[in-house]
C-alpha cells in the first residue's frame, strides 16, 4: 500500500469515526432515493437500526412532514443547492412527533461526480420542551394568564401549596376558582391523594351534611347502609368547598368544628372520625361584608381565611383574552378534530368590547359557540353569538352614533340610579349588569352622584 | 368489505398527517372490485373518519401516523393499519387475497406494529 493510499484509508476511517460520534443524524441516498449510509445518531433519533434503514427508500425511514410535498433533498438533487436548517417533524414508530431541523446537500466523490444526496438532521425535542417551559411561566396547572394580577397569584401558589393551611379563594363566577384549587392540590404533597370538590350552594342543608360527612345505616328513613361522605373520600387529600357563602349558620357551626378538631361525625354515628384533609373554600361573594352583616359566622370566616386568594374577573385582565382564546381553540381542535387556526381581528375586537359577566367560563362558551359554526380557518365575527356581534356594532366608532348612544346610556343610568335612591347594587341589578360594570360606566360617562350612601336606602 | 389507503402517486403515502389522497376499494372473494380516488384534509381527521363511516369503510391502511389522528380514527370505529409502505396496488392485492401485510409491507422499525 502506497503512502497516499494509506492516507486516504486513514481519512476514510477518521470520517467514519467522526460521523459516528456526532449528535446530528446523517444519512446519504443514491439516485434511486435509497439509503446508502445511516449514522449512529440517525438510529437514535429515528429509532430505526442501520441494517433496517439501508437499502430502503428515504421517505419510508425518515417519515417527515416534508417527504410528500416539499422534500428538501429532492430540491437539492434538482437544483444542486444546499438547504440549511429546515424545521419539520418526523414520526417515530411509537407515533410520536419529533421536532427536527434538517439540512441537505449533494453527495459528490473526489472528482466532483454526484453520487446522491446527504441529509443531516438534529433532534429539537429538548429545545421544544424548554420553549414550553418558558411559556409555562404564564401557566399554573390549567390556569393561563399574562396579567400582572394573575402572575402574582402564580408566584405565591407554590408556597401556598406547600403548607397545609386552609385557603379561601374569592372570585366571581367563572373566574377559575376550582382550577386554582386543583392547581394547589397538584402542587402539594397531597397530589397523589384524592381531590374532592362539592358545590355547597347546590345542596340543601341536610343533604349537604350527609354528602360531606356521610351517614350510618339507620340514621334516617331509607338510610339502609353506611355511606361515606366527601370528607372520608378525600382522606389524605384535598376537599374543595365551593360557594361556602351559601351555607346556613347551622352548617357553618359543624364545619367550624371539623376544622378546629380535625375530625367529623357521620350522621347517626356515635364515634368521630379523624380527618386528614386539606380544606380549600371558595366563594363568589364578599365574605368579609357578609360577616359584617351577620350573614356568615365570623369564627368560621377567620378559620378559613388563613390564606386568601382573590381571582380577578376577566374584565380586569382583558390582556389575557387572546391567550385564553388561543388555549380554548387548541383544546376544541383536539376534541373536535377541526383545524381552526385562530380568531380574526374583528372577532377579537368584539370580545375586547365585551364585559364578560360570566368571566372565563363565558369566554369558553363563546368560543365553543363559534366552533360549531366555524369549520376551519379563523373564527370570524359572524361565527360569534349574536349579542356580541351587536355589541361590536354598537361600539363602532362613528362619532354621531357614539355620542347618541353615550347620552342615551347616561340618561338611562342616571334615571335608574335615582329610582333606586342611588343604591348602586340595586341599580346594577335593574340594569342587568354587574355592579363593577356600573361603577366603570358611571366613571366613564362622568355621571355625578350625590354624596349620600346608597347602601342605607336598600329597597 | 370496503377499505381505504392513503396514497402518494402509486405508493402508500409515507406520512398520514400530510397525505391528501385516498384510494378506496371494495374487496370480495379475494378480488379488488372497485378502485377510486378521493381527496381529503388530514388535519380534520374526525371528518375523514365520519366520511369513511358513511361510505361503509371499516379499515384504513396508511403510512406513519402521529398519535392524535390515530386516536381520533380509532375511537370512530375504523380499524387502522399504520406504518405500511410500498406500492399501493401490491398492498391492496395482498390484503384482498388475505395475505399478511404486516410485516411484509411494514416500514423499517415498525414490523411489530398493528393498529
Amino acid at each position: 500500500m502506497t503512502k497516499l493510499q494509506r492516507t486516504v484509508k486513514l481519512d476514510e476511517t477518521t470520517t467514519e469515526i467522526i460521523l459516528e460520534s456526532i449528535s446530528d443524524g446523517v444519512f446519504t441516498i443514491n439516485h434511486d432515493w435509497q439509503i446508502t449510509s445511516f449514522n449512529h445518531a440517525a438510529e437514535e433519533i429515528t429509532g430505526i437500526s442501520r441494517t433496517e434503514a439501508i437499502g430502503r427508500h428515504c421517505w419510508e425511514v425518515f417519515r417527515s412532514n416534508m417527504c410528500e410535498g416539499d422534500c428538501a433533498l429532492k430540491r437539492t438533487m434538482k437544483e444542486g443547492k444546499s438547504f440549511v436548517s429546515t424545521s419539520t417533524h418526523i414520526i417515530n414508530s411509537e407515533k410520536k412527533l419529533i421536532p427536527i431541523t434538517a439540512s441537505t446537500s449533494l453527495l459528490k466523490d473526489k472528482k466532483g461526480k454526484i453520487l446522491g444526496g446527504v441529509e443531516t438532521f438534529r433532534d429539537h425535542s429538548l429545545v421544544e420542551e424548554l420553549r414550553k417551559e418558558l411559556s409555562a411561566r404564564f401557566q399554573m396547572g390549567d390556569m393561563v394568564s399574562s396579567s400582572a394580577a394573575m402572575k402574582k397569584i402564580f408566584y405565591i401558589l407554590p408556597q401556598v401549596s406547600e403548607s397545609d393551611s386552609t385557603i379561601l379563594i374569592e372570585g366571581e363566577t367563572g373566574t377559575g376558582k376550582e382550577l386554582a384549587a386543583r392547581a394547589i392540590h397538584n402542587l402539594s404533597h397531597r397530589k397523589n391523594e384524592p381531590f374532592v370538590a362539592i358545590n355547597c350552594g347546590a345542596l340543601p342543608d341536610t343533604l349537604l351534611e350527609s354528602e360531606l360527612f356521610g351517614y350510618k345505616a339507620g340514621a334516617f328513613t331509607n338510610a339502609i347502609k353506611n355511606k361515606p361522605g366527601h370528607f372520608a373520600l378525600a382522606e389524605g387529600g384535598t376537599i374543595f368547598l365551593d360557594e361556602i357563602g351559601d351555607t346556613s349558620h347551622a352548617f357553618q357551626i359543624r364545619l367550624l368544628r371539623v376544622i378546629e378538631e380535625r375530625e367529623f361525625q357521620p350522621l347517626g354515628a356515635v364515634k368521630k372520625i379523624k380527618a386528614n384533609v386539606r380544606i380549600i373554600a371558595a366563594t363568589n361573594q364578599n365574605l368579609s361584608e357578609m360577616v359584617d352583616k351577620g350573614a356568615f359566622r365570623q369564627d368560621l370566616f377567620y378559620r378559613i381565611n388563613v390564606v386568601q386568594l382573590k381571582l380577578p374577573p376577566l374584565r380586569e385582565r382583558m390582556e389575557d383574552i387572546p391567550l385564553l382564546v388561543e388555549r380554548f381553540i387548541g383544546k376544541l381542535n383536539r376534541i373536535s378534530g377541526k383545524a381552526v387556526i385562530g380568531i380574526d381581528q374583528e372577532a377579537l375586537e368584539a370580545l375586547m368590547y365585551y364585559d364578560f359577566p360570566g368571566n372565563i367560563r363565558e369566554l369558553e362558551n363563546i368560543i365553543e359557540h363559534a366552533f360549531v359554526l366555524c369549520m376551519e380557518g379563523k373564527i370570524q365575527l359572524r361565527h360569534m353569538p349574536i349579542n356580541l356581534s351587536l355589541q361590536s356594532l354598537a361600539a363602532d366608532k362613528h362619532a354621531t352614533e357614539h355620542d347618541t348612544l353615550k347620552s342615551a346610556e347616561t340618561k338611562i343610568i342616571a334615571d335608574v340610579l335615582k329610582r333606586n335612591n342611588y343604591n348602586r347594587k340595586a341599580a346594577a341589578k335593574d340594569l342587568g349588569m354587574h355592579k363593577s360594570t356600573l361603577f366603570r360606566k358611571i366613571n366613564k360617562l362622568g355621571i355625578v352622584l350625590p354624596k349620600i350612601d346608597g347602601r342605607s336606602y336598600r329597597k | 368489505m370496503k377499505i381505504a389507503l392513503t396514497v402518494w402517486e402509486n405508493r402508500i403515502s409515507p406520512v398520514f398527517d400530510v397525505a391528501n389522497t385516498l384510494l378506496l376499494a371494495e374487496i370480495a372473494n379475494g378480488e379488488v372490485l372497485n378502485r377510486q380516488f378521493a381527496s381529503f384534509n388530514p388535519v380534520i381527521s374526525s371528518r375523514l373518519a365520519e366520511m369513511l363511516k358513511q361510505m361503509g369503510i371499516s379499515i384504513l391502511i396508511c403510512g406513519a401516523i402521529s398519535e392524535v389522528p390515530a386516536n381520533i380514527i380509532a375511537v370512530n370505529g375504523i380499524e387502522l393499519i399504520p406504518f405500511i409502505s410500498g406500492n399501493a396496488d401490491r398492498v391492496i392485492d395482498s390484503f384482498a387475497k388475505g395475505k399478511p401485510i404486516v410485516p411484509v409491507f411494514s416500514m423499517p422499525g415498525c414490523g411489530k406494529h398493528r393498529g
